[in-house]
């Protein structure tokens, strides 16, 4: 049984224009789940009516099999750490970890263990007498992990936790998150709108989109697979297409790519896809490779540019079909700008999408 | 030689500042029956006759209830007022504010004129309680803008972090947010409080027989003696403000927000 579960949440802010429209999501007990989508996608308005901030329309929240659709925001046992971090700033970090414990009326002694557990697991031992300004941004988001973890709440709630800090901080702090997060064994509810970082950290992730699921599952399948045109666009698939399907067979379609057939898989919501109809085809940059252009076999193509990244080259290739970019390895043969090639395309690592229009 | 030409600016302006000053200080102690500079000999005859005039002394009693009385309530009647601007975006927010400063950008004779002629509209009002509304309107845009600054610079989350760690929203703006107000609310009392007891435009129409802050009583003093008595409640005023703001800042310690 879930722990969290969420059923059909409806959340309109404007009359007849719900932020949330029958929003249904389990999370499992110590999962880490994180909501993904742009700004203005839902993943807030979620966030925010399971902390309580937000009284739904309708829908229900429920927790522990417990329902919280109408419990106060203060009685919900639930962690909540903010992009601002939103530290006290009259309290030292000691107090501002206790805060929820003295609310809670937990015996001193005990607070006092408590508060320098928690400040242990997230390396502030030494800080818990300074105040939140004497701290820098990783420090202070520490401490609010503490905050939010040393109430051993219900579910662990993260509203973009890591905008703030600068890029380097960031990919340690994921791992601090991560870390944290198995070893207490909460239940995580973990909100961004960055899809490294919820690739990274993730069990599952949910795309959202205008209020609604895009498609759910692990950062791999996601990754790999993604089901529709604004999730493909969204996990940063850098080239894309369309093209009329010539054949279907054997749970693979058949499209002409600049003359050559060649064999794709498939996702569609509306069922299996018939010849004819048009499909979406999604590759990333390291999914096809650049030969010479005397060989026989790809499409052929200029380069147009090439950009350096340490370990591979990134080419801007012109064909037919399009322009596409292309990562090589940076051991491998160079090519110029305006030098003829061909590509070859690893179409098993290719996808094709068919959606309404 | 900027850092030279600096100082020497900062000097002339000093002059300008305390020079005045100086000036009614040294006055003040001076044998002359006439107000003199340089004074000529010696006496602290017109100290003891600042505190033998009961005009003086009745009208500072009045001007402190009065400043005590009108800052306070134009702070609590400010601190629900700056909370709703600073944390509520509502469609009337920005004329809301316009509206509260008014009294700040309109002049205090025409304000006192204004308010004589409505007060006297509305019949038989004490001259006291003519005077404490007509301080309190003036101080309460300083309470609204000097509280709303410091509640901007507050995280408006650090009240939904209270109440999801389990303060309820009372506890919540008791706990977090009423502590980091304390300098605001400390800034706008002292403000508040030098405001009203030195001010003359609103007095000056609202004061009636017998009822007199002390600005206005050493303004009609002033019209019938000028004799140094003047001189010394002026120093003495000085220390008492002086004495005032240490003690503010001393206690609460200002310095971090003025």
């Amino acid at each position: 049984m879930p722990h969290l579960e969420i059923h059909d949440l409806t959340v309109s802010y404007e009359k007849n224009k719900p932020t949330l429209e029958r929003f249904s999501l389990n999370v499992e007990q110590g999962e880490l789940l994180s909501l993904l989508g742009p700004s203005g996608c839902g993943k807030t308005t979620t966030l925010r009516s399971v902390a309580g901030f937000i009284q739904p329309d309708a829908g229900r929240i429920v927790i522990n099999d417990r329902d919280y659709t109408r419990l106060p925001p203060n009685k919900r046992d639930i962690g909540l750490v903010f992009q601002s971090y939103a530290l006290f700033p009259h309290l030292t970090v000691f107090y501002n970890v206790a805060f929820g414990l003295r609310m809670r009326r937990i015996p001193k002694a005990e607070v006092h263990s408590r508060v320098s557990n928690a400040l242990k697991m997230v390396g502030l031992e030494a800080f818990a007498d300074r105040r939140p300004s004497q701290l820098s941004g990783g420090q202070q988001q520490r401490v609010a992990l503490a905050r939010a973890t040393v109430i051993e709440p219900q579910v662990l709630l993260l509203d973009e936790p890591l905008s703030n800090l600068d890029a380097r901080l960031r990919v340690d702090m994921r791992q601090e998150i991560r870390r944290l997060q198995q070893q207490l064994g909460i239940t995580t509810l973990y909100v961004t709108h960055d899809q490294v970082e919820a690739m990274s950290i993730s069990d599952r992730v949910v795309v959202m989109n205008q209020g609604a699921i895009e498609q759910i599952g692990t950062p791999e399948r996601i990754f790999a697979a993604p089901e529709t045109v604004f999730v493909a666009d969204f996990m940063g698939f850098d080239n894309h297409f369309s093209a009329a399907v010539l054949s279907v067979k054997d749970g693979k379609l058949t499209v002409n790519w600049g003359g050559a057939p060649i064999e794709l898989q498939w996702r569609s919501k509306l069922g299996s896809p018939h010849p004819g109809a048009r499909a979406e085809i999604f590759f990333r940059a390291d999914n096809a490779s650049l030969l010479a252009g005397t060989e026989r076999q790809g499409l052929p193509g200029q380069v147009i540019l090439h950009t350096f990244h340490g370990n591979s080259l990134r080419y801007l290739v012109e064909t037919q079909v399009g322009e596409f970019s292309i990562m090589q390895d940076s051991a491998s043969e160079r090519f110029e700008p305006g030098a003829a090639v061909r590509v070859r395309p690893h179409t098993e690592k290719w996808i094709a999408i068919l959606e309404e229009t | 030689m900027i850092s030279r030409w600096m100082y020497i600016s900062l000097v002339i302006l000093y002059c300008f500042l305390l020079g005045p000053f100086i000036i009614i200080f040294m006055a003040s102690f001076g044998a002359n029956a006439n107000l003199a500079f340089p004074p000529q000999g010696f006496t602290l005859d017109w100290f003891a006759n600042v505190f033998e005039t009961s005009q003086f002394i009745d009208s500072f009693w009045i001007s402190l209830q009065l400043a005590l009385l009108s800052t306070i309530v134009s702070l609590v009647m400010g601190m629900p007022v700056a909370y709703a601007l600073t944390r509520f975006d509502f469609a009337a927010s920005g004329t809301v504010e316009t509206v509260f400063s008014a009294p700040i950008l309109v002049p205090g004779l025409v304000i006192g004129f204004a308010m004589l002629n409505f007060f006297v509209l509305l019949g038989d009002m004490q001259v006291m309680t003519g005077l404490f509304i007509g301080h309190t309107a003036i101080l309460f845009p300083y309470s609204v803008r000097v509280i709303s600054a410091s509640l901007r610079n507050l995280d408006p989350y650090v009240e939904d972090a209270a109440v999801s760690l389990g303060a309820n929203r009372l506890r919540g703006f008791l706990l977090v947010v009423l502590p980091n107000m304390q300098a605001g609310i400390a800034a706008a009392f002292v403000l508040g409080f030098i405001t009203s007891f030195n001010n003359v435009p609103v007095s000056l129409f609202l004061s009636g027989p017998g009822v007199t802050t002390l600005p206005v009583s050493m303004l009609s003093y002033l019209e019938y003696y000028f004799d140094p008595t003047i001189a010394a409640l002026s120093t003495l005023l000085v220390i008492f403000t002086v004495v005032l703001v240490q003690a503010a800042e001393r206690v609460l310690g200002l310095s971090q927000f003025v």
